[in-house]
């Protein structure tokens, strides 16, 4: 056995590992980087077929902006130093929504002012409402940073003096907010279209949550990496080897050694033991209190509240390599959100069956005459896993593909069954296999009441029950999704950083 | 906006906002702190679809012509062998003289009979698996075998229900597969085989296909020999003139068979204005025709050790490390599976990119697999 010594050791190489380890590496610690996959990036990839190359995962990234009104993203990379060498492309409208019981269709524009016009247009007399609801985004962005930089512990007299609003609002869900602010329903509902990303029906989502992700999209405009989410994983790994760091791939932790209710290294599935102190786990909870590390060794309350917690959404993508342009197939968004209807509360039910129908989709060009289409569909709950048997495997992805593109034809009426020159199927099963993630999951846990984005954050220094061991990624304290992701595993990088200079002094 | 009220005031809404930690640590309270969930059916599954690699016993081999023996292939500690498509292959690792060579095989056997797989193996001239396995493998012997891979397969989404089959040579074996499955016969409407050879003796499953087809009216199967003319076969090349006897428009094709047969068949695809979608092609390795025999270095960076190994402009950098003794993750060795991805650290290369990522490409990430050297050459391999 080699024994070795690392300052930090970052288990998986996804959006939150590879930065993570990227920022400690820059802040001059030594740092090692265990993916068990062969590429670096987790969900956050790319693959070819035939004459295509489709991102795995990527429909939309949020808070990025532009140099001169950058968000959260943008200016992440350029601490980084290497937004120079990230390119994107900012998508032209928020999105379309399509309804497949009355046949609606929404398409909404980039910008308030062309948000606001659009919505009055759609829902007469939305107007006021809408506008209160952007000047609550306002104050609750502000408000997030003030609670960012006071490292969970703000003060009382701050928050009611500053942030008024956003105290009041912050306990309840997006849809509780936007009824009180009298919002006539149908501009609720369209407004809360996006709530599939998050994963959670609009009752159940915080405003705060919901509403940092809305904003930041209409106001800064949706973005997606010009090569692929793959371009990106691999800018990070190779900046964070470039720094001096160390990146073992085909290398899966099987073991967190712990002594004392302290990390003390990590031993491989190659039986290699590395030795650190601290330890950042870009997976999830389950996964490490219930695989990595000795059940008598993790904390009653630890696996306590990974019991408590549900998993989000399990996901199904199919990725379809189109003969013609998006102009040919006479279509002119990029971003497609269909569902039966536009009560999430009930979509959500409906999407505890595999079959609902209900997607999200994105479009683009890809040469002047050929287009990429990739929908994807979420499935809660444990339907997927009670459906499918190895014998039943491959015919149910078929059907899966099939039902969504049919949806998708249908929601549109444009025919792109003809189109498909080249099309391939994840499933939960596809999304396990190369992540490990319990069930395939893809959205980490649902976020819902007590485990809503401010709970998380609020009580995340009182859940580290094992010194060393923080956790970052989708499963993480800010939820899943790129920017999420990317953001959190800078702040966990950062606290990781604290931890260090306290233990010195 | 001063008047936004949900709560009663702003005191109790401190208060609610405060709150929010304390509730989520009495639910912690309430729940129990049994073992954690850490897995379910759906990792389970993505295990028995994607075995690291499955070790297999050879329980009979059957000569089917002069040059081609079938082996059947069952699994020594599984239950049975993964559940696979028409069309997909596997690859086997042979170790000969201590060097371990990775090939890629398409399963001629059923999809719905998963004791074992069979494998259909031609011996070719210089080839050292084929030969190997040819007059040295035996009943008895095993195997490390990797997969199911490979996207040749049906996809009812993309593909016409009418269906053309070409086939050259050992080139049938993949669509053994798809003749014996029902569900795949289920979904389509017709389905013609060309299945060309140089003479009679050399049609490898004449008999079962022959069997199938006449339990299956759907099928239709038209044998061209290139060396024997008789009656009942056609003679010649699978051409321009016998494709059109059955008809293009709207049909998918599948083609698999020698390089040369791609080239002849693309040329008239490309004359009859087929769309892309409707052809498909089996994996296989384009060798380009200016390539220089010279002797070169290849360095090869792993994890923390590197070494140095002889290559040649011939050869393509896997088969350089497959002679020096180099252990490598390669599966499909013609550049579709992106298992054998390194890094170009320095050096000239001659390579066939079309399936590296756009960024590998521009971070010079290339495929041993199907990289030739034009120098001494540095790469830098992942290695388990
Ligand atoms: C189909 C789909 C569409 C999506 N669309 C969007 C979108 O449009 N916008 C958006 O913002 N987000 C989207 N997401 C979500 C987004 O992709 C994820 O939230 C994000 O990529 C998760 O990053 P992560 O840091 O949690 O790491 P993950 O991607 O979950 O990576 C974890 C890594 O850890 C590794 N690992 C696990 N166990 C071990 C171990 N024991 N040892 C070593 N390594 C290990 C894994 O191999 C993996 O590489 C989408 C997701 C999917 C699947
Ligand atoms: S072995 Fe498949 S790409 Fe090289």
């Amino acid at each position: 056995m080699e024994n070795k010594e690392y300052d930090v050791i970052v288990i998986g190489a996804g959006n939150a590992g590879l930065v993570s380890a990227l920022t400690l590496q820059k802040k001059g610690k030594k740092v090692l980087l265990l993916e068990k996959g062969r590429v670096v990036g987790g969900l956050a990839s790319s693959f070819i077929r035939g004459r295509f190359e489709f991102d795995t995962s990527l429909h939309q990234l949020c808070e990025f902006g532009t140099k001169e009104d950058s968000d959260a993203v943008y200016d992440l990379f350029s601490r980084l130093e290497i937004i120079d060498k990230v390119s994107v492309e900012t998508l032209p409208e928020a999105f379309a929504v399509y309804t497949l019981d009355h046949k609606e269709k929404y398409v909404m524009p980039v910008g308030k002012d062309a948000f606001l016009l659009k919505m009055e247009e759609y829902v007469p007399g939305s107007t006021k409402s809408m506008e209160e609801f952007f000047s609550l985004c306002e104050e609750t962005k502000d408000a997030l940073s003030y609670l960012n930089e006071s490292k969970g512990h703000p003060e009382t007299e701050v928050l009611m003096e500053k942030y008024p609003r956003f105290m009041v609002v912050a306990p309840y869900s997006i849809e509780k907010v936007l009824k009180k602010i009298d919002m006539p329903l149908k501009a609720q509902e369209i407004l809360c279209s996006y709530w599939s990303y998050l994963g959670s029906p609009a009752s159940k989502l915080s405003f705060i949550h919901y509403a940092s992700m809305v904003y930041s999209y209409i106001t800064k405009g949706p973005v997606i990496f010009k090569k692929s989410s793959h371009a990106i994983s691999l800018l990070l790994s190779e900046e964070f080897v470039k720094n001096g760091g160390t990146l073992k791939c085909l290398t899966g932790v099987k073991e967190i050694l712990t002594q004392n209710n302290e990390v003390i290294g990590v031993v491989t599935d190659s039986n290699e033991k590395f030795l650190t102190r601290h330890i950042l786990a870009n997976l999830s909870p389950n996964v490490v209190y219930g695989q990595l590390i000795q059940n008598d060794f993790v904390p009653d309350k630890a696996k306590s509240l990974t019991n408590l917690r549900n998993f989000g959404a399990r996901g199904v993508s199919v990725y379809l390599g189109l003969n013609k342009t998006m102009k040919e197939l006479g279509l002119e968004n990029s971003t497609y959100f269909v569902y039966h209807s536009l009560d999430s509360d009930r979509e959500f039910k409906r999407m505890h069956d595999v079959f609902s129908g209900n997607l999200a989709a994105t479009l683009k060009n890809t040469s002047p005459d050929t287009s990429s289409l990739v929908l994807t569909s979420l499935i809660f709950g444990d339907a997927f896993d009670k459906l499918v048997t190895k014998e039943n495997y491959f015919e149910i992805k078929e059907k899966l593909a099939e039902s969504l593109v049919s949806s998708f034809e249908k929601a549109t009426g444009m025919n792109i069954h003809d189109a498909i020159e080249e099309i391939e199927v994840a499933t939960p099963v596809t999304f396990a296999r190369y992540t490990g993630h319990p069930e395939g999951v893809i959205y980490g846990y649902l976020a819902t009441s007590h485990d809503n984005l401010l709970p998380r954050i609020m009580n995340e220094e009182n859940e580290v029950f094992i010194k060393g061991l923080r956790f970052c990624g989708g499963f993480g304290s800010r939820l899943s999704g790129y920017s999420s992701t990317y953001i959190n595993g800078e702040m966990e990088a950062l606290k990781t950083l604290g931890e260090m200079e306290n233990e010195r002094v | 906006m001063k008047e936004f009220k949900i709560g009663m005031n702003a005191k109790l809404d401190m208060l609610k906002f405060k709150n929010l930690g304390e509730e989520r640590e009495k639910e912690i309270e309430k729940s129990a702190s049994t073992s954690v969930k850490d897995s379910s059916l759906t990792n389970t599954l993505a295990g028995i679809l994607h075995p690291k690699g499955i070790k297999v016993q050879v329980s009979h081999i059957v000569k089917e012509t002069e040059d081609t023996k079938s082996f059947y292939l069952k699994p020594v500690k599984l239950e049975s062998m993964p559940p696979f498509l028409a069309g997909q292959y596997v690859t086997l690792a042979v170790t000969i003289d201590g060097r371990t060579y990775k090939r890629p095989y398409s399963i001629s056997s059923s999809p719905n009979s998963l004791e074992m797989y069979r494998i259909t193996v031609k011996k070719e001239k210089n080839g050292i698996v084929s030969t190997y396995l040819f007059h040295e493998c035996e009943v008895g012997s095993t195997f490390n075998l990797l997969g199911p891979f490979g996207h040749f397969t049906y996809q009812p989404l993309r593909d016409s229900k009418d269906v053309v089959f070409l086939a050259g040579g050992s080139g049938i074996t993949p669509f053994m597969a798809f003749l014996q499955n029902q569900k795949f016969l289920e979904k389509i409407h017709s389905l013609t085989l060309f299945y060309g050879a140089k003479s009679e003796f050399d049609l490898i499953f004449k008999k079962e296909i022959d069997e199938i087809c006449s339990k299956n009216k759907k099928i239709k199967v038209i044998y061209v020999l290139s060396e024997q003319k008789r009656s009942d076969y056609a003679y010649g090349f699978i051409d321009e003139e016998k494709i059109l006897q059955v008809g293009v428009e709207n049909k998918s094709f599948f083609v698999s068979g020698p390089i040369k047969m791609y080239f002849s068949l693309n040329e008239i695809f490309k004359k009859l204005d087929i769309p892309n979608k409707f052809i498909r092609h089996e994996i296989f390795r384009e060798v380009p025709e200016d390539l220089v025999e010279q002797n070169f270095q290849l360095t090869i960076k792993m994890n923390d050790k590197t070494l140095t190994i002889p290559c040649n402009g011939k050869e393509t950098l896997l088969q350089s490390m497959e002679k020096g003794r180099v252990k490598t993750l390669a599966h499909c060795t013609v550049g579709e599976c992106g298992f054998c991805r390194s890094k170009l650290l320095s050096g000239e290369v001659k390579t066939e990119d079309s399936c590296v990522r756009e960024a590998d490409k521009e971070a010079h990430y290339i495929h041993p697999c199907v990289t030739y050297p034009l120098s001494d050459v540095t790469i830098e391999v992942p290695i388990k």
